[in-house]
C-alpha cells in the first residue's frame, strides 16, 4: 500500500513537472533549493580544493621524474622547431584574435562567477555557479571561459546561483559553424570529453584542425564563440553520414571561473522561435 | 522500524546527500561517483525492509530530483523501485555475510540508472540513449565500495524494538 502510495505520488510530481512552464512551483522550487545548497556546496568547495589538488600531485608524484626528463626532450625539440616558427605566426594571430573575444565584444555585458558545485550524479554534465538573477542571469544565457571559450549553457536560475549545462551534457545542442568553410550545423554533446557537430549537409567542407565556433542561429547563444577543434572525421557508408567529433577548447575538470554572457531575454527569443 | 531508527535513517540520507552533492563530485574516480543516497536507501531496505528502502529511496531521491535540473520525481520513483526491489531480493539469499548488501548494491546500481535513463527517454527528455555500460559499471563498483562502509555503520544503529527479536538475534542481544 505504501509503495503504491509512494509510486503515485512520483508519478503525479513527473507529470505535474513536465506539463508546467518553467515558472511553474516545482521549477521554482528546484530554484530555491538550488539556492538554498550552494552556500554549502560553495563552502565545501573551497574547503576540498586543495585537498584534491595534494592528492592529485601525491598521485602524480611517481610520474614527475620521468615527466621532467621527457620535458626535456621536448625542449630541445622545440628549439629546433623555433627555426619553423615564423610560419606559425598567422596562426598564432587568430588564436590571439580568439582569446581576447571578450576584449573585442565590450558591447557584450557579462557576468562573472565562481564554479561553487558540479552534477551530484554521473548522467549528467553540470557545474553549478554563484551567480543568479540578482546579477542578471537568465535561462539559456551563453556562458564562457575568461578566454572567450564556450563552456555551456545557463539552464536553471536560482536567486544567487544557476546550474550550467556544460556543451559535453548529453541534452546539449548548440548552432555551430566551422570557421574555415562556413558550413553551418549542431553541436551535440555525448556525455564524454568530446563533443559532435552534426553538419546540415553531408557533403560539407570540413577537416581536421578546423576551428568549430557558434554560428549564432537559433538566436540563444551569440556568434563567434569558439567551441573547439575537429579531432576526427569519419564517413559512415550507410546514408554517407558525416560524424565529425570535436575537442573542445575548455578543460573542464580545471574550470573554477567563467563568464555569463548577459543578452536581452534569450527565453523571449525561444519563444517567439518556438510561436 | 523503532522510532530512534527513523531518526537515524533520516540523518543518514541528510548526511549522504550532503557528501553526494558537495564532497563526492570533487573525488571522482574513473570520471565517476558513488550513489550514495541508493546505496544507503538498499541498505535500508536490506537491513530493516522493502517497505522502509522504498521510503528511503523516495526521500534520498526526492531530494536529489530537488537540486536537478531534470524531470522531478524521477530520482524518487527509480530509487523506490529499486530499493524495495533490492529488499525484496533479500528473500532469495541464505548470507547475512557482506556479500549480501555487496552483490544487491552492485545489482542496484545497475538497475537505477539503466531505469531512469529509460524513463528519461519515454518522457522526450533524453534525445539519444546514453548508456555508456563503463560509465554504469564503474558506478556500480563505486557503490559497492561505499557500501562496505555504509552497510557495517548503518548496522551498528539499528535500535531494535522489543518485539524485534529477530533484528536482536542479528545484531548479537539475547
Amino acid at each position: 500500500m505504501v509503495l503504491i502510495l509512494i509510486i503515485i505520488v512520483c508519478i503525479v510530481v513527473v507529470t505535474l513537472y513536465v506539463r508546467e512552464s518553467d515558472q511553474g512551483p516545482l521549477h521554482k522550487t528546484q530554484d530555491i533549493f538550488l539556492d538554498l545548497v550552494s552556500p554549502i556546496s560553495s563552502g565545501f568547495a573551497k574547503i576540498l580544493r586543495p585537498i584534491k589538488d595534494g592528492f592529485i600531485n601525491l598521485f602524480h608524484l611517481p610520474s614527475l621524474s620521468r615527466e621532467n626528463a621527457e620535458l626535456r626532450r621536448e625542449v630541445a625539440d622545440l628549439k629546433r622547431k623555433q627555426i619553423g616558427a615564423k610560419e606559425l605566426e598567422a596562426e598564432v594571430a587568430d588564436l590571439k584574435e580568439l582569446l581576447n573575444w571578450s576584449e573585442k565584444n565590450p558591447e557584450m555585458k557579462n557576468v562573472g562567477a565562481d564554479i561553487i558545485g558540479q552534477s551530484p550524479d554521473n548522467w549528467q554534465r553540470l557545474m553549478i555557479v554563484n551567480a543568479g538573477s540578482s546579477s542578471g542571469v537568465k535561462k539559456y544565457m551563453s556562458v564562457v571561459t575568461r578566454e572567450g571559450f564556450l563552456v555551456g549553457r545557463i539552464i536553471s536560475v536560482g536567486s544567487r546561483s544557476s546550474v550550467v549545462q556544460l556543451i559535453t551534457d548529453s541534452r546539449s545542442a548548440v548552432g555551430a559553424r566551422d570557421q574555415r568553410s562556413r558550413e553551418t550545423g549542431v553541436v551535440e554533446g555525448r556525455n564524454r570529453s568530446t563533443i559532435r557537430f552534426v553538419p546540415m549537409t553531408d557533403e560539407a567542407d570540413m577537416k581536421v584542425g578546423d576551428v568549430i565556433e557558434t554560428s549564432g542561429l537559433g538566436g540563444t547563444c551569440p556568434p563567434d564563440i569558439p567551441i573547439g577543434t575537429i579531432c576526427e572525421i569519419e564517413k559512415r557508408e550507410k546514408g554517407l553520414t558525416l560524424l565529425v567529433e570535436v575537442e573542445p577548447f575548455v578543460e573542464f575538470s580545471k574550470l573554477d571561473k567563467v563568464l555569463v554572457i548577459i543578452t536581452p531575454e534569450p527565453e523571449s527569443v525561444i519563444l517567439k522561435e518556438a510561436q | 522500524m523503532s522510532r530512534k531508527r527513523q531518526v537515524f535513517v533520516a540523518g543518514a540520507l541528510a548526511l549522504a546527500f550532503l557528501l553526494q552533492l558537495a564532497v563526492m563530485p570533487q573525488f571522482k574516480l574513473l570520471g565517476v561517483q558513488p550513489d550514495l543516497l541508493l546505496v544507503v536507501a538498499v541498505v535500508v531496505a536490506i537491513q530493516d525492509g522493502p517497505i522502509q528502502g522504498a521510503v528511503a529511496g523516495f526521500c534520498g531521491g526526492m531530494l536529489q530530483d530537488l537540486v536537478s535540473p531534470l524531470v522531478m520525481g524521477m530520482g524518487a520513483l527509480t530509487k523506490t523501485v529499486t530499493a524495495y526491489l533490492a529488499g525484496s531480493l533479500k528473500g532469495f539469499f541464505v548470507t547475512y555475510s557482506i556479500l549480501l548488501p555487496v552483490i544487491l548494491v552492485f545489482l542496484a546500481g545497475v538497475a537505477d540508472p539503466v531505469m531512469h535513463q529509460v524513463m528519461l527517454i519515454i518522457l522526450g527528455q533524453e534525445k539519444l540513449p546514453p548508456f555508456q555500460v563503463n560509465v554504469i559499471l564503474a558506478s556500480a563498483i563505486y557503490d559497492v565500495l561505499a557500501v562496505l562502509v555504509v552497510y557495517p555503520l548503518m548496522g551498528r544503529f539499528s535500535f531494535p524494538g522489543q518485539g524485534d527479536s529477530l533484528a536482536l538475534l542479528r545484531s548479537g542481544g539475547e
